[in-house]
């Protein structure tokens, strides 16, 4: 049996999970369910919140486990990548618990984890596979050979899609995050309505997502200068049209990486996986070109500690423990 | 004091160059701001400026990440921050803003005005206009 405690703090939210033999018993986020709990908001971002955070969250995941910190095998936390201030807490807080119980410590790479989000529920992903990982913060192509085995094929130069998308909101003036707030006024527009250059990224799989914030711009400068309520009276219009070129370039490159290397088994993983449109037309596309599609469940494709809990399973069958004066890494890479 | 140089860019392809005139003009400032609506290319002026000092991984938008850190080929370390997201000056010193500014290497902010009022005396501000699809104003003040 091995029982672990996983912590996530790599950015906005601050998560604990436990994990009993590979199954994820209890997946707490701060914002949400200790909100309700603590009483009071619970505002992101900052350091000082994750500090406020963390016990809090921790004792949830633990008793909603049904266990205590006594019968823990491991403590496992995310190294990076992410911002420093908010990484030394999660790192600082699993180093202090392992050292207090003397059970080994597990360092997480947070993108390694959004992908191995995809074992957490069954139906699983056939290794090899390649999972598109798209977040506010990332956009990656990875050939994953093995659970703990993986390499980025693909990744943005620039921008990332989740901030392509919550940018252009801030250029229509949608409030932040606008991201999902595109999605919803697409559903009643015309994706084929406008179109917009798509701009091709150095290297063969990777993205480039820049350049159309900036063709996007040019755009609206120009029809709103003929019809100052332009955006107004065509917001599902524009949504669905900029939705529509960014996920056609998500796509392309993600054809192109399974014709690369001959793969059918194909998963997305990270925040923008929520995206309606981005779910519906994999799986059409999946149909299409023959392959298994794959997507976990929303709660975790955004950041929380129940992927690092299943990452540090597979770490721990391996006995991958970190030293003791192991620090955060916020450019940590796969 | 303060100085001034006016640049003008006709395309992506003459950064190189211009980051070559900034970096001199800037002698050893190392704290620089830029603003600029979206899309004006701050980013992309960030990047060709990092690379003249010899940064050479691939480098992303730090919007979500708010800091992003890198190593240059003599292992100088470079900040690039983004404070898009944050709301007021509280949130920016939440975050270690001041460590960046006062750490003696290089760092470029965009999105910076929360932070204005605690700016080292001694910084580069930089205002980025578009003028046409591809040509963009660069004004430097360098202020010390």
């Amino acid at each position: 049996m091995s029982i672990i405690l996983a912590i996530e703090s790599s950015c906005d939210e601050t998560s604990a999970s436990v994990i009993i033999q590979g199954q994820v018993k209890s997946n707490m986020i701060a914002g949400q369910s200790v909100h309700e709990a603590y009483g009071g908001v619970v505002p992101e971002l900052a350091s000082r919140e994750h500090q406020k955070n963390i016990v809090p969250v921790v004792d949830q995941a633990l008793s909603k486990a049904g266990i205590t910190k006594k019968d823990l095998d491991a403590v496992a936390f995310t190294r990076g990548p992410g911002l420093l201030g908010a990484l030394l807490v999660g790192t600082s807080f699993a180093k202090g618990l392992a050292l207090g119980l003397n059970i080994p410590l597990i360092e997480v790479n947070h993108m390694q984890a959004h992908i191995l989000a995809h074992f957490i529920e069954a139906p699983f992903p056939k290794s090899p596979f390649i999972c598109l990982t798209v977040s506010g913060g990332h956009t990656q192509l990875v050939l994953v050979k093995s659970h703990l085995e993986m390499e980025v094929i693909g990744q943005t130069t620039d921008d990332a899609v989740g901030e392509a998308f919550d940018k252009t909101a801030k250029l229509l003036g949608l409030p932040y995050p606008g991201g999902p707030l595109i999605d919803k006024y697409a559903r009643e527009g015309d994706p084929h309505a406008f179109s917009f250059p798509k701009v091709k990224a150095p290297g063969e799989l990777n993205f480039s997502f820049s350049g159309i914030k900036t063709a996007i711009l040019y755009f609206l400068r120009d029809e709103v200068k003929e019809n100052p309520n332009f955006i107004k009276e065509r917001l599902p219009d524009i949504c669905a049209s900029v939705q529509h070129t960014l996920i056609n370039i998500l796509l392309e490159q993600l054809v192109k990486a399974a014709e690369a290397y001959k793969i059918d088994q194909i998963g997305i993983a990270g925040g923008v996986s929520a995206n309606s449109s981005l779910r519906s037309r994999l799986h059409t596309l999946g149909q299409e070109k023959g392959w298994d599609t794959f997507i976990p469940e929303f709660q975790f494709c955004t950041d929380n500690a129940a992927m690092i809990a299943i990452t540090a399973h597979f770490m721990y069958q391996k006995k991958l423990f970190a030293p003791a004066n192991v620090s955060p890494l916020p450019r940590m890479k796969i | 004091m303060t100085h001034h140089l006016e640049l003008t860019r006709k395309s992506e392809s003459e950064l190189p160059e211009i980051s070559k005139q900034l970096l001199s003009f800037a002698k050893d400032t190392k704290v620089w701001i830029f603003n600029g609506q979206l899309g004006v290319g701050k980013t992309t002026l960030i990047k060709a400026l990092a690379q003249q000092i010899g940064v050479l991984e691939n480098m992303s938008s730090p919007s979500f990440s708010i800091i992003n850190e890198y190593t240059t080929a003599n292992n100088a370390t470079v900040y690039h921050l983004d404070l898009y997201r944050l709301k007021n000056l509280q949130e920016a010193i939440d975050v270690g803003i001041e460590d960046y500014l006062f750490s003696g290497l290089y760092c470029f902010i965009e999105w910076p005005e929360i932070i204005e009022d605690i700016l080292p005396e001694k910084h580069m501000a930089l205002e980025l206009k578009i003028q046409d699809f591809t040509e963009r104003t660069i004004k430097a003040s360098r202020y010390e």
